[in-house]
Parts: C-alpha cells; structure tokens; sequence
C-alpha cells in the first residue's frame, strides 16, 4: 500500500536531533544548537481551519465562542481563534489532540498554507525590518490579530506575547511569540527573509517543541 | 506616495494593501431598468469620473478582506472623512 506522506513546505539547514511521525507529518520537535533565541519554527504541521458564516455570533467552535471583534483571538484547550472580518475566522490548533470540525462552516486550510513560529528575546526587532505593521501597540491586548504585508506577503500573524512589564512603550527587547500564517507558496522566501533579518540578533531554526514550552508558558494563567 | 486608507476592521493602512474597487453608485437599478442594453451598459461602464469628492469602493486584498466604502478626494487624492 502506498505510504502518505505530507510534505512541509519549510526547511531548515539544521540538523534535527528529535523528530516524530505525526498524521503523516515529519515533525522535527528539537534542532542541535537551538542556543538562547530568538528561533524560528516551522509550524505548517498543525491543523489550520477557515470558518465562515453569516451569523459567527451563533457559531461555536470547538465549544468556544467566535470572538465579537475583528482582529481579536481567544485561546481555549489548545486552540486559537481569530476573529478575521464580519463573515470569517481562522482556527489554529496548537497543542494537545485535535478535534476534527464536521460543519460545513469549516475550511481545511493547513496543506494550502505555511504556518511559521517567530519566538524568543528580539524578535520585534527582527519583525520592524520586515514590515510597517504595529504589533506592540498598547492599545491591543495579546493575543491580537494583525492582517497584512509581513516581508511584502499578505499574512495572518498573531501576536501571542510580547513580554508585557507594564511599562508603555513596551520594551522590543523582551521575549515574545509571534504566529504567522500566509499561503504555502511564500514558504522559502518567507523564512529566507526572516532568516536574513534576524542574523544579526541570531535567531536560530527550533522545534515544535520549544514552540508548545512558550505558549504553554504564556497561556498557563 | 500611495494614499491611505482606513480599513473599517484594521484601521489606517497603505493604499498598496488595497484593491479599487470603482465609484460606488448606489443601489442597483431594478431589473426592469437593466433588461435595456443600452442601460446595462451605461449602468456598468458609464462613471462620474468627478474632480473632487466621491465615494468609491475599495477591498482589503492584502489585509481583512473587506469591502467597504470610503470618501476620496480625487484631485489631492486623499481620503477625505
């Protein structure tokens, strides 16, 4: 019987030192040398769903609420949801069994995208060389949605920390967790140019597990 | 230097995040109106094209998606409340 395998559009030059076989995904859980941070993830493994309805105040995904306004998220038993527009959500699954939607509401868009992890001290440093949007504006509370260019690619990216202190500005220099989300086609252009940027701050390639330490550490309240 | 826009969901963007999306006309015409060619045409083809003022349609293609309406000054070409 032929073997599935699903193929992830990232690739790193590190060497894997931990790897599992996970839904027909290679996943590579710990790199040699991770160092310190910041690190760069791949992702595009995790299960990634669009919803779309006429009434999203109704709908319940996975038992949670939709939130109520654009660019919000709300993260519940492993599960992001970001609230997109009037009409749209997008749905990550990031830790522990996913559930499998039967809606008809639901898009299955993981294999059509690259879904990146940018994580660690420094690492709004290395996002303001890339783009003009603004993720460390006070006035949003994490976790926040921002949609647009990041490196000139239309992106969904989630700000999931930023290493808040209470001091306004916040300091860039914290360790954060940024989740960023485009179409599969960007993947080597996307991380070659998240690569470039953070080399000065030497950002290195993680695995999903120092990626599921962070958010566990950030949503464990 | 590109014009910006205020999306209704993201807030102030560049205008290269955007898609025009032509001047808004108002509601469409009934059915009875359009079944004229000549009217069709008029209705799809046929714009102010105003020096000044006018609302016009504009998408979020690099952002939310949405398509909203906003006010623009065509001769300064800025977005005008």
């Amino acid at each position: 019987m032929l073997k599935i395998q699903r193929q992830s559009p990232v690739s790193f030059a590190a060497e894997a030192i931990r790897t599992e076989e996970r839904e027909h995904w290679n996943i590579v859980l710990e790199y040699e040398k991770e160092g310190e941070g910041p690190w760069l993830a791949d992702m595009s493994h995790r299960p990634r769903w669009d919803v779309q309805d006429g009434n999203m105040a109704s709908l319940s995904v996975f038992g949670n609420k939709v939130p109520e306004k654009p660019n919000s998220c709300i993260y519940c038993r492993g599960t992001l949801i970001n609230r997109m527009n009037a009409a749209q959500a997008s749905v990550w699954h990031m830790d522990g069994e996913p559930q499998k939607p039967a809606e008809k509401a639901y898009t299955d868009t993981a294999d059509a995208g690259v879904f990146l992890a940018l994580a660690g001290k420094q690492i709004f440093s290395i996002a303001e060389k890339l783009t003009d949007l603004d993720f460390l504006n006070p006035r949003q509370e994490t976790p926040f949605l921002v949609q647009g260019p990041f490196s000139h690619v239309p992106c969904q990216i989630v700000v999931a920390d930023r290493g808040e202190t209470g001091e306004s500005p916040f300091p860039a220099e914290k360790s954060g967790l940024i989740l960023l989300s485009c179409s599969r086609g960007y993947a080597h252009d996307m991380v070659h140019a998240i690569l470039d940027a953070g080399e000065e701050f030497g950002i290195r390639a993680a695995g999903e597990d120092k990626i599921l330490n962070e958010l566990r550490r950030i949503f464990s309240g | 230097m590109s014009v910006s826009i205020t999306c209704p969901v993201c807030g102030k963007r560049k205008g290269y995040e955007f898609r025009f999306g032509g001047e808004d006309k108002g509601a469409k015409p009934e059915e009875s109106v359009l079944a004229d060619p000549a009217a069709w045409c008029d209705y799809v083809h046929m714009n102010e094209c105003r020096a000044g003022v006018q609302k016009e349609w504009w998408c979020h293609k690099d952002g939310c998606g949405t398509w909203f309406c906003i006010k623009r000054d065509t001769v300064k070409n800025i977005e005008v409340k």
